[in-house]
């Protein structure tokens, strides 16, 4: 809900009626110039779709409003191919909510793993192309499609005009590549087959990181008979095994395998968060991590007593600060104890004999 | 020092005590433990619990019946019908062994116990002794202290008592205390350097892989360390004889069980012990050779001994990584896999991922399962850290990776136990021996005649009794070192508790804070004996073979599975197969002697799917694929009229998530409505016709009219249908259990047969609705 509300706030600023005067002359010439084509005018755009899209990188054809309407409204329906369109504005890209160049990414590489799956003389491989158009470039295309907020992705089914093209919802976007993968395959019954993710390095990256592991490791063998490395400081040791507790007694790993939200709106007031969850079965990221750190500062003031306090040798600041780390670590289990009963609805009770009730 | 004045013989007579009080309180933990684990005899009574222990058991009177070598080979037809089961091969099989030898012993003493008695309480018993094996271990560790508060949390630890009350007669009942055990030796043998403990402890180690398949964990919990060692220039011959005998022996050993059989040098799991082992060969020569030679030649051969060492490496991992590459799952079972990759299982395998115990915990599990120890743990690392040796090293790498995979699957914490409670008792014995030392030192009673160090200028006072307790403070750095090298260093040795008083004398607290601390830690501690109490009485002891439920009106108890199993061991065939979800195929062998389809060993995958497929099916789909398996009854729990949240219907979705998995005709969406699971009558149509749905709900209306299901909490959808291809024969007292049998097939036919003429006749209909009556 947030999401779709930060997008709201960003409208575009078009222009409707300079634009839309221009584009009428245009779409009017566009227009007797179609009439006269006959049917093997489509085996031409599907030829010049393809070269255009062999120019780009990523197969995503750049069109503005020229080219689009050459490519949809002069076309006779039902067109020969379906196209889906991104629509982007880089006077948006430095608004890191709208996530426009990650969505682009993506948008792309879904892009290329169609090409990558069907060769060029796959008969899938003329139905389907990828297109963007830049809001500046071609701002009747917008006000055409009723565009009027990002991000947005459109499908132009080969029977569809302007208006009644299918936009992807947010959902859609939701998983990145493969729920955009998923929308086109669902709408067009086009399998777009497996999503190649660039790999995070690449080849001759992934060659040079090995060699220098390799001349790298004598010098750290060197140093590890020398007794010198990181490796060698107890304090790393304990550092390392006391966050390594932290994170597992939260149950972060509960969390990443349930991919749960650090914290939940309240139903009733959305203004309010929740970040406890009744109910043992399920916990919340953030609630995970305070009990965690519950857990562990008790264990580590204790530990602070027993072997660094008992060092110092001014009695009063002995006597404060013991006092204080006693109150934090009885606060501490009480608060655990309390949101445990809480959260599970527990009753813990002794067994007294009977005489003494 | 007036401390060293005082006479040798009191010294001893004070030693002497505190062995036999040692002793004592060793003896009550072991009562204890063995105690707090009654409450389910108590409560319900001297019965097996739950699934998996049903099998054990049945194993078990097979083995005491027809003795070990027909127990070696058999070959068990009563379940997977038509594959059979290799029990002999496929099980594991310490535990059995472990109360059959138990049940002779008892026996040619003329102790006639039954089978399911000893049974029954091998579990307790091997608590008692998992405690005392923890206090050996955290003795090595951290001394005696220590070791007492270890063994006392861990008579009571609830994690290890949901796994070990009487009745539960599984796996991790003997395992754990051999888990502890083998770790304990290691530590010995790495203290000692003893070849005499380095044999015991790969025994120990094969009894392990004999009883459990979590002695994975040792086989690479132990590399690692020894890695650990090794990495932070801890190497010595004492690592060496406690780690290459184990690998060597242990293997061999492992190998001769046959469920472990090749898999002890073939899958990844064992690689680490065997890349550990090369690792520390090369750095042993290098050690060697460094004894050997000049500082100057060293360097010369160390460059050579290590690129050597390195290319011998290199190519072992090399053949490692090929011989990994070459197996599909790269040589790891789903379980270790999920391990590593936590996110693994969840996503490929729904039959390790439907498993309640192998869900991620929440933060409430933690302290239910361990409570007030996951405060104390931290305090425990510090402590070993302060100073850090080859042993504690050991404790400190048990617990975070216990506590890493505990934190991946909820029934690892099982392992995590012992670490806590060596780790919290190493804290508290600790913490005890500070707040008390500082109490002691400073009574004002006593500082009158006890003022005798003046060296003391810091107002700190001293008592004769400190070198009791520093004597037996260095108790544990001398068993560190092997008998030689104590000569050696004898007197290095008497220097360092000399110094070690002088500090003590100053590291004390405030004296009333003391008394807070020590009176808030008691309170913590008796939190946690209250709160083991409670959950070894309350949430861990049903054997959920038997329920019980208290309302208003008293105590109810819900025997229904027992009356089914009995209801079909004496009304049916002694060869008829029974059909049902793989959670009851245990207790169905075991308890009504009949042949079903799937159990809970889940070893193949597509029969449990041809299940699932069936009762995800409808009707007619269904009884074919019984009728095929030669099915002739279907049983289904069914907690709707009592309100038994873990029934069939609760479990549905998993058969037909794990049924897809094989048979994709069977698709969970159709069985969702707006991906929610509902039956009410807003339920599908393809949930509604499904066999679980009619099996689970026939005649349910006639209840109480309205067809309320308690545990869904809502109507269901559907209320008055029929059975065409299968009748009811049986449903138990409370409804929990419902036995129906297929029709036979020629019924099916004169059905067909009737559909066709029903065309023309109308007489015939009238007749078929007679037939289907119901008997009930």
């Amino acid at each position: 809900i947030a999401n779709r509300q930060l997008i709201k706030y960003s409208k575009l600023h078009t222009y409707p009626s300079l634009a839309n005067g221009a584009a009428r002359v245009l779409s009017l010439v566009v227009a007797t110039l179609t009439a006269s084509s006959s049917s093997n005018t489509n085996d031409e755009r599907v030829e010049e779709l393809l070269s255009l899209q062999s120019r780009s990188k990523s197969g995503i054809i750049r069109l503005n409003d020229q080219s689009l309407s050459r490519f949809l409204t002069s076309v006779a329906t039902p067109r020969p191919y379906s196209i889906v369109i991104f629509f982007d504005a880089a006077q948006l890209h430095d608004k890191t909510e709208l996530r426009l160049r990650e969505l682009h990414q993506e948008f792309s590489i879904v892009s290329s793993s169609f090409i990558a799956n069907h060769n060029i003389s796959h008969p899938s491989r003329s139905k389907l192309f990828f297109c963007d158009i830049e809001f500046k470039e071609s701002q009747f295309s917008f006000t055409q499609f009723g565009v009027n907020a990002l991000p947005h992705i459109r499908l132009i089914a080969p029977n569809h005009s302007f208006k009644d093209s299918q936009p992807m919802d947010q959902g859609d976007f939701s998983r990145l590549a493969e729920s955009m993968a998923e929308f086109v395959e669902s709408k067009t019954k086009i399998s777009l087959g497996p999503i190649h993710r660039p790999p995070l390095l690449s080849r001759n990256q992934l060659i040079l990181i090995v060699v220098a592991f390799l001349i790298w490791i004598p010098f750290f063998v060197k140093k590890l008979v020398s007794g010198q490395t990181l490796l060698h400081d107890p304090k790393v040791w304990l550092s390392g095994s006391v966050f390594v507790y932290f994170f597992s007694v939260s149950g972060a790993m509960h969390n990443i395998i349930r991919k749960m939200p650090m914290f939940l709106l309240d139903r009733n007031d959305p203004s309010k968060l929740v970040f406890f969850y009744q109910g043992s079965g399920m916990q919340l990221g953030a609630e995970g991590f305070a009990v965690g750190s519950l857990y562990t500062v008790v264990g580590l003031l204790l530990a602070f007593m027993s072997q660094g306090l008992v060092k110092v040798k001014n009695v009063t600041v002995q006597r404060v600060v013991m006092m204080f780390a006693l109150l934090v670590c009885f606060l501490a289990v009480k608060q655990v104890v309390f949101l445990n009963n809480w959260k599970t609805g527990y009753g813990i009770h002794g067994f007294w004999p009977s005489s003494w009730n | 020092m007036a401390a060293s004045d005082a006479p040798n013989g009191d010294v001893l007579i004070r030693n002497a005590f505190g062995s036999v009080l040692a002793f004592l309180i060793l003896l009550l933990i072991g009562v204890l433990a063995f105690s707090i684990r009654l409450f389910s005899v108590i409560k319900y009574e001297s019965v097996i619990h739950e699934f998996d222990p049903y099998f054990n058991y049945r194993v078990t009177q097979f083995l005491t019946k027809n003795g070990i070598y027909d127990f070696w080979n058999w070959f068990d037809d009563r379940t997977w019908y038509p594959l059979g089961r290799v029990i002999g091969g496929t099980v594991y099989p310490g535990l059995t062994l472990t109360a059959g030898t138990l049940y002779w012993f008892l026996h040619s003493l003329n102790i006639p116990l039954s089978v399911e008695t000893v049974c029954v309480f091998t579990a307790p018993i091997f608590s008692a002794f998992a405690s005392w094996a923890t206090y050996l271990l955290t003795k090595e560790i951290k001394g005696v202290g220590a070791g007492l508060t270890a063994a006392a949390l861990l008579a009571m630890v609830p994690s290890y008592i949901s796994r070990s009350v009487a009745g539960s007669y599984d796996n991790e009942a003997v395992a754990i205390f051999a888990l502890i055990f083998t770790f304990y030796l290691y530590i010995k043998t790495l203290n000692t350097g003893s070849l005499f403990y380095a044999t015991l402890n790969s025994l120990s180690y094969f009894y392990m892989v004999c009883s459990w398949g979590g002695y994975t964990f040792i086989i690479n919990l132990i590399p690692m360390h020894v890695l650990l060692c090794i990495v932070t220039g801890r190497y010595s011959s004492r690592l060496y004889i406690a780690y290459a005998p184990l690998v060597i022996l242990g293997t061999l050993l492992a190998a001769l069980v046959p469920v472990v059989g090749f898999n002890a040098v073939m899958t990844s799991e064992h690689f680490a012990s065997f890349l550990v082992f090369i690792i520390i060969h090369v750095v042993a020569l290098v050690y060697y050779i460094k004894g050997i030679l000049s500082p100057k030649m060293f360097k010369v051969a160390l460059a050579l001994v290590v690129s050597i060492g390195l290319a011998v490496c290199c190519a072992m991992v090399a053949v490692i990584i090929a011989l990994v590459a070459s197996s599909p799952t790269k040589g790891w079972s789903g379980r270790s896999l999920s391990l590593l990759d936590p996110t693994y299982a969840s996503k490929y395998i729904p039959i390790i991922a439907s498993v309640s115990e192998h869900q991620p915990p929440t933060w409430p599990s933690y302290f239910m399962d361990i409570n007030v120890l996951a405060f104390l743990i931290p305090a425990g690392i510090i402590a070993c850290f302060s100073p850090l040796s080859d042993a504690s090293l050991f404790a400190v790498l048990y617990i975070v990776l216990s506590v890493y995979f505990s934190g991946v699957m909820v029934r690892l914490m099982l392992v995590l136990a012992p670490a806590a409670c060596i780790l919290s008792g190493i804290a508290l014995s600790q913490a005890f021996d500070v707040f008390t030392r500082s109490i002691k030192f400073q009574l004002p009673s006593l500082s009158d005649h006890s003022h005798i160090d003046a060296r003391d200028a810091s107002s700190e006072k001293v008592v004769l009794d400190d070198t009791i307790k520093t004597d037996k403070n260095e108790d544990t750095p001398k068993e560190r070192m092997t008998k030689r090298s104590k000569k050696k260093e004898k007197e290095p040795v008497e220097k360092p508790p000399t110094k070690f008083q002088i500090k003590k004398r100053l590291s004390v607290l405030p004296f009333e804070a003391s008394i807070i601390a020590v009176i808030l830690l008691v309170l913590l501690v008796a939190f946690y004996v209250v709160h083991c109490v409670w959950a070894a009485a309350e949430a861990y002891s049903a054997p959920s073979i038997v329920l019980t439920s208290h309302s208003n009106d008293g105590l109810h108890v819900f025997d229904d599975f027992r009356e089914a199993y009995a209801w079909l061991s004496h009304n049916t065939d002694v060869d008829d197969k029974v059909a049902s979800w793989w959670d009851y195929g245990y207790q169905t062998t075991a308890m009504a002697n009949r042949t079903v389809i799937v159990d809970n060993n889940t070893w193949n995958n597509t029969h449990i799917a041809t299940v699932g497929t069936a009762m995800s099916s409808p009707e007619k789909a269904a009884w074919e694929i019984f009728h095929s398996l030669d099915v002739k009854y279907v049983l289904v729990v069914f907690g709707g009229l009592v309100g038994y949240p873990s029934d069939d219907i609760n479990k549905f979705l998993w058969m037909v998530r794990i049924g897809g998995g094989v048979f994709p005709h069977i698709k969970e969406p159709d069985y969702l409505r707006d991906g929610q699971y509902r039956i009410d009558s807003m339920a599908t149509p393809t949930m509604l016709n499904c066999l679980m749905y009619k099996l689970s709900y026939y005649r349910f209306v006639e209840t109480d009219g309205k067809a309320f299901d308690r545990v869904r909490r809502t109507e269901i959808g559907k209320k008055y249908f029929k059975l065409t291809h299968f009748e009811e024969v049986f449903t138990t007292h409370h409804w929990m259990v419902r036995i129906y049998k297929l029709k036979p097939p020629k019924n099916r036919i004169r059905g067909k047969n009737k559909k066709s003429k029903s065309k023309t006749s109308s007489t015939t209909t009238s007749k078929r609705k007679g037939t289907r009556r119901n008997p009930f």
